[in-house]
């Protein structure tokens, strides 16, 4: 935990935009990534739902010792980042503060379980590293999946791809609601920072004297925003249910992309794939 | 779109006990009139228009909209006729492109997709920004916020259109373009700003708002020429005058 904290900092202190600004910018770059025109967005969002969710699914089902099954499930993702024509490293920037955290999730498993299954260039190689290195491998694949689930499709299609599947629609209003209102939250606390720095001059950060000043402003003016945006759907009609617009059904190129996926991911799964090609050219 | 009016009859508002915005007040409307709201900071427009909406309904008296009372269960049916347009375009918009946002009420009304894009386009020509359609509305500027903002109301084909310092933020040729979508609406319109020669160019009536009553309500040549009145009550002669 130590070291994750330390990890921050260093993060912290190599961007030269506000943290506020920085993650203002990342959500829109997320928006805007959304509304591209590539192949793969204009893809149906209940069928890149469906498939992303079967993907994690498929991931996380491989046993813990299975490390050469589980990597290559990672077709899917170098497939998609092609096909999105995304910056892979662009998504490891966007990531970094959740990719350690995933990594993380085995890190004590080498300690428990340490029976010697083989050794690689004298490095003992023990089933707690097997079963440690196939946890971080299920978290990052599942968390780029989801990456690339965002980075295709917008909150709006998303959240009607998750009506479409009768998900009700107060869990699906608070989804979009909280998407859009992060951002609402995001910018009353940028003012307020911008306010302070231009008057602190000679301060660096926040002095902890009117944190809890702040704070209670940021509540109270998020708060204030965000009824003025619910005042203004609701004079516009909004009842409860949002409508997420042309209801274009799924096409036939929907319907191959899906089953050809669906299929692979199948075959991935008990055919390992890695180790028949390793074999092939060793 | 209907000709409708407004009737409002000793009308107080407070937003704490004791310490009345409105001070009983009382004035109806023409279907066809084109009325500003004027007054200094703090008189208390913004919250006269929000109570004709039903944003404030915690007021004493009455408020009728179209022979509709204004009370909670008769919202939807107010609203459905008023499109309000905000001081502030980021508490208007909501979604993340101008063509979702201009869309969004047709959409509500359960309107079919092929009439909510012959809506949208029609919204967008009117303000003349055909070329945002698709644009995201964290890239706009303040003056493109709030000519979508007028678009999300003009979509709804309102019978009244209630605006609240529309000309914040637009440049000169903008602001023309405003004043002429305005005057190209002939049913009833309360507009209030402090830009008085926007006032004086779409309005034939005027209420003048101070303290939280109506100080003068009449024709819009003569309560804007008289500097007297004006200056008594914290504004200044419109800039043509």
């Amino acid at each position: 935990m130590l070291v994750y904290v330390i990890y921050l900092n260093f993060l912290e202190r190599k961007s030269n935009m506000s943290k506020i600004n920085s993650a203002i910018y990342e959500i829109h770059h997320m928006d805007s990534l959304a509304a591209r025109n590539q192949w793969v967005n204009r893809i149906h969002p209940l069928v890149k739902l469906i498939i992303t969710v079967f993907y994690i699914a498929v991931v996380v089902s491989f046993s813990k010792y299975n490390i050469a099954g589980l990597a290559g499930m990672i077709i899917y993702p170098v497939v998609i980042f092609q096909l999105g024509d995304l910056s892979f490293k662009d998504s490891i920037r966007k990531l970094r503060i959740v990719l350690p955290l995933v990594c993380f999730l085995g890190i004590f498993n080498p300690f428990f379980d340490r029976q010697i299954v083989t050794n690689i260039g004298g490095l003992p190689i023990t089933t707690g590293i097997l079963s440690m290195l196939t946890l971080m491998t299920k978290g990052v694949f599942s968390v780029l999946a989801s990456y690339l689930l965002i980075a295709t499709t917008s909150i709006e299609k998303l959240c009607y791809a998750m009506r479409l599947l009768h998900i009700p629609a107060i869990i699906v209003t608070q989804v979009l609601l909280t998407y859009r209102y992060i951002t609402v939250l995001l910018e009353e606390a940028n003012r307020i920072t911008q306010s302070y720095t231009l008057r602190a001059p000679n301060q660096k950060g926040v002095h902890f004297k009117v944190w809890g000043t702040l704070t209670g402003q940021l509540l109270l003016r998020s708060m204030d925003r965000a009824e003025k945006l619910y005042e203004s759907m609701s004079l516009r009609g909004y009842a409860g249910e949002f409508y997420y617009g042309n209801k274009v059904p799924c096409k036939g190129k929907d319907y191959v992309y899906l089953f050809l996926w669906m299929g692979l991911l199948i075959l991935l799964k008990y055919i390992p794939v890695i180790t028949i090609a390793g074999n092939l050219f060793l | 779109m209907s000709h409708i009016r407004i009737e409002v009859d000793h009308v107080s508002f407070s937003y704490e006990k004791g310490n009345d915005i409105i001070k009983d007040i009382s004035f109806s409307t023409d279907s066809h009139d084109s009325i500003g709201l004027i007054g200094a900071n703090g008189v208390g427009k913004s919250t006269l228009l929000k109570m004709l909406v039903g944003l404030n309904l915690d007021f004493r008296g009455s408020i009728r909209v179209a022979d509709i009372p204004v009370q909670k269960h008769t919202l939807p049916k107010i609203r459905e006729k008023i499109g309000y347009v905000f001081q502030d375009s980021d508490s208007q918009l909501f979604m993340s492109t101008a063509y979702e946002d201009i869309a969004f009420a047709p959409r509500n009304y359960g309107l079919p997709e092929t009439e909510v894009i012959r809506r949208v386009e029609k919204a967008l020509d009117a303000v003349g920004i055909p070329h945002l359609k698709d644009k995201q509305i964290y890239k706009m500027s303040g003056g493109e916020k709030k000519l979508v903002s007028i678009a999300t109301i003009l979509s709804m084909t309102p019978d009244i259109i209630l605006m609240d310092e529309p000309s914040i933020a637009l440049d000169p040729k903008n602001r023309r373009n405003l004043i002429h979508i305005l005057n190209q609406f002939d049913h009833l319109k309360v507009i209030a700003s402090h830009d008085l020669d926007m006032i004086l160019d779409t309005c034939n009536r005027t209420i003048l708002l101070a303290n939280g009553e109506i100080v003068k309500d009449g024709d819009t040549k003569a309560i804007l020429s008289d500097q007297k009145l004006l200056e008594q009550h914290g504004l200044e002669l419109p800039l043509c005058m």
